[in-house]
């Protein structure tokens, strides 16, 4: 991308001796490197000559992912059918609906390889999980594009989906003998009161207050304030500022539990009175229950600002994560790509996630989705294709090169108007052409999108493969398959030598049965007659098949080197009382002779 | 030591040649490597090797420090030497074979100066045809322009044998990038692209994507990579735009099959990729 702002990453080959010059040579998906003959002043080193091969992403190989690649490859073709007339109100839903495939595509491949439980597969699993952290993101952000009110409660529902330890610690805590005494059971209050699942917590809840009767109003008192903490709803007929009201009410009720220290004689409970009433000092010193700095702003947010609008989040944001970050100066890609997303940054995250992600694969099915909900601003990049054509394309010429996920590139190629055709007939002719299914396979797509040039090219290269290992007859559907005269010549020629050799011909069904591809070339159309000839021998019609002898002489298509054969074919004829033919024939041969 | 490796068509098969003075074929389908064929008949060096489209067979080109240049042919599984052409008087560093649209066509690029071009007429016979003087000292590098039927962004006529410009690119010791054209059979000089300081090493042209701009990297001993580009189909304006200067000799640059990607090999031995 010209836009390019950071260092590219460099590949060390190992094992290249120092001083040499690298020569290379393009594969299909791939580079090779080899040592070469070219050094450097003052380069010593023997050398070695290996050849080393440099290649972009594994990923493609990786039996696990292929199901990712197949799976969004169905819903992305789907995607690009919903038609452009619906209303924007129905399309919305069927965008998020379909959002909401890609990522359970993405849970699904990430619980297999958790299944699976290699150490290699350690780093595909945390990739998986921050790509559909990031996707989350930007379907509560930008596909669904909440307005305030119902925000909040999309990113609740976001940080809970991603925090799973607190319902592990929770199931922990309840299976042992006495929960309330666990050393965990105060952790798992706090946890499910940072997320707003009051329900839970004040089930916990309970169980310490059965311990402690002594404290019972306390408890009761918690239990209340809990248990009227409105939240916002967006089916019902409160208005965002009604709710608001309410809101500042129960917090100013909080506020007054605290100055009237309600709770100061139970730490727990005072802790957890102050997250309620949003003390920043009291949240951070949770960042270990907390973990994540988006964690800390929506958990701030839904105690200080839950009518939190979209265009104020990332002053928040960017606070949070200041405040929460403050060990460590500089933020790690995921961070970056966050707070991109909280600034609605769309073209920052995609930018983010193309250099952070070795496969294009996310960023690809991203952009498009958010570019059929009419998000992307067209953004030219300098061979004037968009953005996301641009990624398509990667992502699917990377496809390409897969012995098999090449068939899914075909659709994406399809769905790039400016230059998936192109890009296509560039590929398509890579393909190796092992069997003859796989070459009818290619030729099918090729036809499909009269890519004629192709067709021709792949069955030219069938054609003299078969050739090359004596298949007469397939090289001859494969040469009149690609309309190619010379080609069928030449194979004529060789029917009619093999003929002349053996005295039959092979692949009778196929000469038989050609129809009017017959005509593709003269020496095509007299090898069929000429077998004609021999069938009406045979069945006794010699009249007719001396005069269709006479006319191959006559419309001055037979070789001439098969003049002998002719004559001699005619010969039996004169038994069968069609002398006179035999004699024009021989005088039109005789006046041929002469020319 | 190799001097040039090349992969096939469809990546499944290697070609190596060295100063050892052979041609190597290797089988690399499924990330292995299989000897497959060991080709001798050069006397010296060999700089490059070329692969033909496979509709006309397995077909590979060598070209060597004898003067020679060789093509090789496999016919029933085995390597055999299909043709040699010796017109050159000094070593052959460059062969290049056209887009299969023109046939089996090969261009060859010799330290004698000139440029041969041999076409395939069939039944074992080359027609050549040379460029003697094209670069003074010595020609470098050749490659060809992608097949384009002049017009071709307005549907051609079906059923008509369209009419095809051929045309390529080449690099010498004069410093000089030099574009070729076909015309009535014979080759003219059609431009002289100047910019580099030293001898050019490579010349690359670009894969077409359907627009009409042409584009030509070149690459040289002054380790500077131009990127040349034409906007209008008649191929008259260049424009020189420096890509980048590396600090020591820059040997070879390739584009990718979908030409979006540059690949610059150089003597500080980075493989760079560039968009």
């Amino acid at each position: 991308m010209e836009e390019l702002d950071v260092e590219p990453a460099i590949t060390n080959i190992p094992a290249a001796s120092d001083g040499k010059h690298l020569g290379f040579a393009w594969g299909p998906g791939d580079i090779l490197a080899y040592e070469t003959l070219y050094m450097a002043p003052g380069a010593k080193g023997s050398g070695c000559s290996f050849i080393h091969e440099v290649r972009k992403d594994e990923d493609i190989y990786s039996p696990i992912l292929r199901k990712l690649f197949n799976e969004s490859h169905h819903i992305f073709v789907g995607l690009q059918t919903i038609r452009e007339d619906l209303p924007s109100k129905n399309k919305k839903t069927q965008f998020v609906s379909i959002s909401k495939n890609y990522r359970s595509v993405i849970r699904a491949c990430m619980e297999e390889l958790q299944q699976v439980a290699a150490s290699v597969l350690v780093l595909q699993v945390s990739i998986l999980l921050a790509i559909e952290l990031i996707w989350n993101l930007c379907e509560v952000l930008f596909i669904d594009a909440a307005p305030a009110g119902p925000l909040l409660l999309h990113l609740l529902d976001w940080v809970r989906l991603h925090k799973g330890d607190v319902d592990e610690k929770a199931r922990e805590v309840l299976q042992s003998e006495s929960p309330a005494e666990h050393h965990d059971y105060w952790d798992v209050v706090v946890s499910y009161v940072l997320q707003g699942r009051f329900e839970e917590a004040r089930q916990m809840l309970v169980k310490q207050a059965t311990l402690q009767p002594a404290a019972r109003n306390m408890y009761k008192l918690m239990d209340t304030l809990l248990s009227k903490m409105p939240f916002y709803n967006p089916g019902g007929t409160q208005t965002l500022t009604e709710f608001d009201v309410k809101w500042r009410h129960w917090h100013e009720e909080v506020d007054r539990c605290l100055q009237d220290n309600s709770f100061a004689s139970n730490q727990h409970l005072e802790i957890i009175c102050k997250i309620l009433v949003g003390d920043e000092d009291t949240l951070l010193e949770h960042k270990e229950l907390l973990s994540t700095w988006y964690h800390f702003l929506v958990t701030r947010l839904l105690f200080c600002h839950p009518t939190v609008k979209p265009t104020e989040l990332h002053y928040y944001a960017q606070s949070c994560m200041t405040m929460f970050l403050d060990l460590r100066s500089v933020p790690e890609p995921l961070d970056s790509i966050l707070l991109a997303a909280f600034e609605f940054d769309i073209h920052q995250v995609i930018k983010d996630c193309s250099i952070a992600l070795n496969n294009w694969w996310f960023v690809a099915h991203l952009t498009d989705l958010l570019d059929h909900c009419k998000l992307l601003q067209s953004h030219n990049l300098h061979f004037g294709s968009n953005l996301r054509e641009f990624l398509l394309l990667e992502y699917a010429s990377g496809l390409f090169t897969h012995h098999s996920l090449w068939q899914l590139a075909v659709d994406y190629f399809d769905n790039c108007p400016e230059f998936g055709h192109v890009y296509l007939e560039l590929q398509i002719e890579r393909v190796p052409l092992d069997t003859e299914r796989k070459a009818l396979k290619v030729l099918r797509i090729c036809e499909q999108r009269q890519m004629s040039e192709q067709v021709r090219s792949i069955c030219k290269i069938m054609a003299m493969r078969a050739l090359r290992n004596n298949r007469l007859g397939s090289a001859l559907s494969w040469s009149i398959r690609a309309k190619d005269a010379a080609f069928a010549t030449l194979i004529s020629e060789r029917f009619l030598q093999d003929y002349c050799a053996r005295g039959t011909f092979s692949d009778l069904d196929l000469i038989d049965n050609l129809g009017p591809a017959m005509l593709l070339s003269d020496r095509l159309t007299f090898l069929v007659k000429y077998r004609e000839f021999h069938k009406l021998y045979e069945e006794n019609r010699f009249s007719e098949a001396a005069k269709l002898l006479l006319s191959l002489i006559t419309a001055k298509i037979a070789p001439r080197s098969f003049w002998m054969t002719l004559l001699t074919d005619a010969l039996p004829l004169l038994e069968q009382k069609e002398c006179n033919v035999v004699v024009y024939l021989l005088l039109e041969l005789g006046d041929m002779e002469k020319i | 030591m190799v001097h040039d490796a090349q992969m096939d068509y469809y990546g499944t098969r290697l070609a190596t040649c060295s100063s050892d003075r052979t041609v190597k074929i290797f089988d690399v389908k499924n990330g292995g490597q299989i000897l497959v064929a060991d080709l001798r008949g050069h006397e010296g060096p060999v700089w490059q090797v070329a692969w033909a489209h496979p509709m006309f067979g397995n077909i590979l080109a060598s070209c060597s420090y004898d003067r020679k240049v060789i093509i090789w042919k496999e016919e029933n599984g085995a390597w055999d030497k299909m043709y040699e052409y010796c017109g050159h008087e000094s070593s052959v560093n460059s062969v290049c074979w056209g887009p299969y649209d023109f046939g089996l066509i090969l261009a060859c690029g010799s330290s004698d100066g000139a440029i041969s071009l041999l076409t395939f007429t069939g039944d074992q016979q080359w027609d050549v045809k040379k460029i003697s003087n094209a670069h003074t000292i010595g020609c470098n590098a050749v490659s060809w322009a992608p097949a384009v039927v002049p017009g071709s962004l307005i549907d051609q006529p079906s059923g008509q044998k369209p009419n095809y410009i051929k045309r390529f690119v080449s690099g010498g010791c004069d410093n000089l990038v030099k574009l070729w054209k076909e015309e009535d059979g014979q080759w003219k000089e059609d431009q002289k692209l100047e910019a580099h300081s030293d001898w050019v090493r490579d010349v690359g042209w670009a894969p077409s994507i359907g627009l009409p701009t042409s584009t030509i990297a070149s690459c040289s001993q002054d380790g500077r990579v131009f990127i040349w580009t034409c906007d209008d189909p008649a191929g008259n304006t260049w424009t020189a735009k420096l890509l980048h200067k590396f600090s020591d000799v820059v040997w070879h640059v390739s584009w990718s099959i979908t030409g979006n990607i540059l690949a610059v090999s150089g003597g500080d031995n980075k493989v760079a990729y560039t968009l």
